[in-house]
């Protein structure tokens, strides 16, 4: 409501047009300046400028509600991921209203667990689904429609079995490839609208990274601020439109480097040191370990922040980092034909009341490539071996 | 009574019509007619009444009623405050008690360290009864980053509901845990969702006359107070001068309605000469900004919290832990307990009693 204007709030219209003249029209431009200023500009006593004060503040205020009342609106949905460890320990899923990142290095599954959450978003509710269309902007060109009828196919064979259940599904997700920041911040800028003609359930964004880390070189001073401040703003952006419309929004992120002095990286983390691979060190005695880009200002905005890592040459792990619900917890995957699937029983990391900076967390890239000799013919463009 | 006509809070064509004609002392105006007055200085009658009423009014009605005290009579006064509790009986000894009133609090973090989860477990705990140790008020949350999810708020009330039931020992506590419900937790924890620093501005605006009609509201939080800050300000100077009003009406609205203020900052990024640290964010003038500091940091794999400015607490690290219950102590390894256990032994935590009074002998 900031930028209501200052005749829509109630003041006296001569005293709107003298602020006018000044350059004062919105709420915002009158509420940034101090109280001397505005004596000045309105022309009023001190006590006069209090009551104006008081005037346009209630005009853009927010309205309260009280807990008990938000929790009866149940107006939180929690969009459940088909993943049930991840959604068990998630409180049902993602949590609608707020950002939800996934993080990690290449090729590890980022995109398809989108594609995955897209196919799920479209099915009806009693399949656990939202029974909406889905907003995609693509910045990689890492979408591939077929690999998305694969999923939906291999998940829910019986499901779509039917052509025109297929059909119906591909048509339901939007696709929108932005390849530079201004056209990002342009199609955020028209989401709103998008969002209510397609009544859309779910927005992923793959990758908010990539442009961001093409067209600022952080090296060049004054572009690191400036590129938290783009990131910052598009975060304020999301997260209005997943509060406004009680959806959830779905990032991904990539990875990068972080340089620190030897002896502070956290190298006894158990579960995350590579196995027999230590971190590279460099000649003057810092060690790096990778970690999720953007930065630490973009760590705070995210609400939610999903890692995904290699854990070996077939398994992945996916990491709960930081969620205001969900403890420090790490799950393993693999990656078929149907998108992701947790392994089920003891192979599971578990839980754990301690964790670290979600910024900091050291993430395991892929330490060798095994190319896939095997004895069984791949089927399909996307199968990923024995196991 | 010899103030300048300028100290006064008139508008400023007045006052330069004032001055123009002569009037430079409150003496000169006093004892004047306002029609009068109107005539000589060129100003309406209207506007002359009310320059006279505000010359007229003795020195206690102009605002400076509160500002004389004793150390004695702000000595009692502080024993009457109480504080809020964390639920970490280490943090609140570290604190004197807990989170004070009548003082701002800031709490900075890097994130998922836990800060939303404290704001959460403090709102909660501003409502227990006065016979458990709490101050049996109500809570105000300012949310501008949408991190506040009523899941989490429920776990935590609901944990801190059975926590008092299972050391309720008289009478008197049982009629107080009747009204010591997740419901009624709930229904006493206003939300305020603010988008952006205008609506923030404007919320503050609005923060006293809402707690002149609550009256029974302990605490205030806002998280954070750093996140619509930080973008969209090309003016580094606008955002300094909006953020020093800002403090200054939060720390007026801490003492003048007995209401501890919680305010959540995130950490930034500093480039030293070859390491990059992180540092509270907002500024170096921000950190003048609240009475007291506190900085939530991982050390590996655990949890510290770390008073870092305390007018009379001393600076002190206690670790802490996030668990399905809220915000807790890290319990030392219990051999007759099993670690899976998570139920919180009654007792453990050190139940503070307004100063003065006798309170329970916290854990060794």
């Amino acid at each position: 409501m900031a930028n209501k204007k200052l005749r829509r709030t109630g003041m006296l219209p001569e005293l709107c047009d003298r602020l006018d003249r000044h350059q004062i029209k919105t709420c915002q431009d009158f509420l940034s300046l101090g109280p001397l200023e505005l004596m000045r500009e309105a022309g009023q006593s001190y006590q006069q400028v209090q009551t104006l004060l008081h005037t346009v503040s209630l005009a853009c205020a927010p309205t309260m509600v009280t807990a008990l009342e938000l929790r009866d609106r149940q107006s939180h949905v929690f969009f459940p991921t088909s993943l049930r460890g991840l959604d068990a320990v998630l409180h049902g899923g993602l949590a609608s209203g707020t950002l939800t990142e996934i993080t990690g290095p290449s090729g590890c599954g980022k995109s398809q667990f989108c594609m995955m959450l897209s196919v799920l978003a479209t099915l009806p509710r009693t399949m656990g689904g939202l029974d909406s269309s889905v907003l995609y902007i693509d910045t990689e060109s890492a979408f591939c429609a077929e690999r998305l009828v694969e999923i939906a196919q291999n998940r829910f064979p019986k499901y779509f079995s039917l052509q025109e259940r297929v059909v119906e599904m591909a048509q339901k997700i939007h696709l929108f490839r932005e390849l530079t920041c201004q056209n990002v911040l342009k199609r955020l800028g028209g989401l709103e609208e998008e969002i209510i003609s397609k009544k859309a359930g779910l927005v992923i964004i793959d990758s908010i990274a990539s442009v961001v880390r093409k067209e600022f070189d952080t090296s060049i001073p004054g572009n690191l601020s400036e590129r938290s401040s783009l990131l910052s703003q598009e975060a304020a952006t999301l997260k209005y439109l997943a509060e406004e419309f009680s959806i959830p929004v779905v990032l991904t992120n990539q990875i990068t480097t972080h340089l620190s002095r030897k002896g502070t990286a956290p190298s006894h983390l158990e579960c995350n040191v590579p196995e027999g691979k230590e971190s590279p060190v460099s000649a003057d005695g810092e060690s790096g370990y990778v970690t999720a880009a953007l930065g630490n200002t973009w760590s705070h905005s995210v609400n939610t922040r999903l890692i995904v890592q290699y854990l070996d040459s077939q398994r992945r792990q996916i990491i709960v980092a930081k969620s205001p619900i969900a403890p420090f917890s790490v799950f393993n995957y693999t990656v078929q034909n149907s998108g992701l699937e947790l392994e089920d029983g003891e192979n599971q990391a578990g839980s754990s009341h301690q964790g670290t900076d979600p910024g900091l967390q050291p993430i395991r890239v892929r330490t060798a490539f095994n190319y896939c000799l095997t004895h069984t013919t791949p089927t399909s463009s996307h199968s990923t071996g024995v196991h | 009574m010899q103030r300048d006509v300028a100290s006064f809070a008139f508008a400023p064509a007045v006052k330069v019509r004032l001055i123009s004609a002569g009037f430079l002392t409150a003496k000169d105006i006093r004892d004047l007619r306002p029609t009068e007055l109107s005539k000589e200085a060129g100003i309406s009658q209207q506007e002359a009444l009310e320059v006279l009423q505000e010359v007229r009014r003795g020195p206690a009605e102009q605002g400076a009623a509160e500002s004389r005290l004793t150390a004695l009579e702000l000595l009692e006064r502080e024993q009457a405050l109480c504080t809020v509790i964390t639920f970490c009986s280490a943090l609140d000894q570290a604190l004197g008690g807990g989170v004070p009133m009548g003082k701002t609090t800031e709490i900075c973090g890097a994130p998922g360290v836990g800060k939303t989860q404290l704001c959460i477990q403090l709102a909660v705990d501003a409502q227990i009864p006065g016979c458990f140790g709490g101050m049996g008020g109500q809570a105000v949350y300012i949310d501008t980053e949408g991190s506040f999810l009523v899941e989490r708020a429920v776990d935590v009330a609901t944990a801190a509901v059975q926590h008092c039931t299972l050391i309720t020992k008289d009478t008197e506590q049982r009629e107080a845990l009747q009204s010591f419900t997740v419901e009624t937790v709930l229904s006493q924890l206003f939300l305020f969702r603010c988008h952006d620093y205008v609506e923030l501005l404007a919320q503050t605006h609005l923060l006293p006359d809402f707690l002149s009609q609550h009256p029974k509201v302990r605490l205030v939080v806002i998280d954070s107070i750093a996140f619509p800050f930080r973008h969209s300000f090309e003016d580094l100077s606008l955002r300094t001068r909006l953020l020093n009003g800002l403090a200054q009406q939060l720390i007026q609205i801490a003492s003048q309605h007995s209401v501890a203020v919680v305010l959540t900052n995130q950490m930034t990024t500093r480039i030293g000469q070859n390491q990059s640290m992180l540092v509270p964010a907002l500024g170096e003038s921000w950190g003048h900004a609240a009475t007291q500091r506190l900085i939530l940091h991982w050390e590996g794999k655990h949890r510290f919290a770390s008073l870092y400015k305390s007018p009379s607490q001393r600076e002190a690290t206690v670790p802490y832990q996030i668990t399905p219950l809220g915000f807790r102590d890290v319990q030392l390894p219990d051999p007759s307990v099993t670690p899976a256990d998570p139920s919180p032994t009654p007792g453990r935590y050190s139940r503070k009693r307004p100063r003065g009074e006798e309170g329970d002998p916290s854990d060794a």
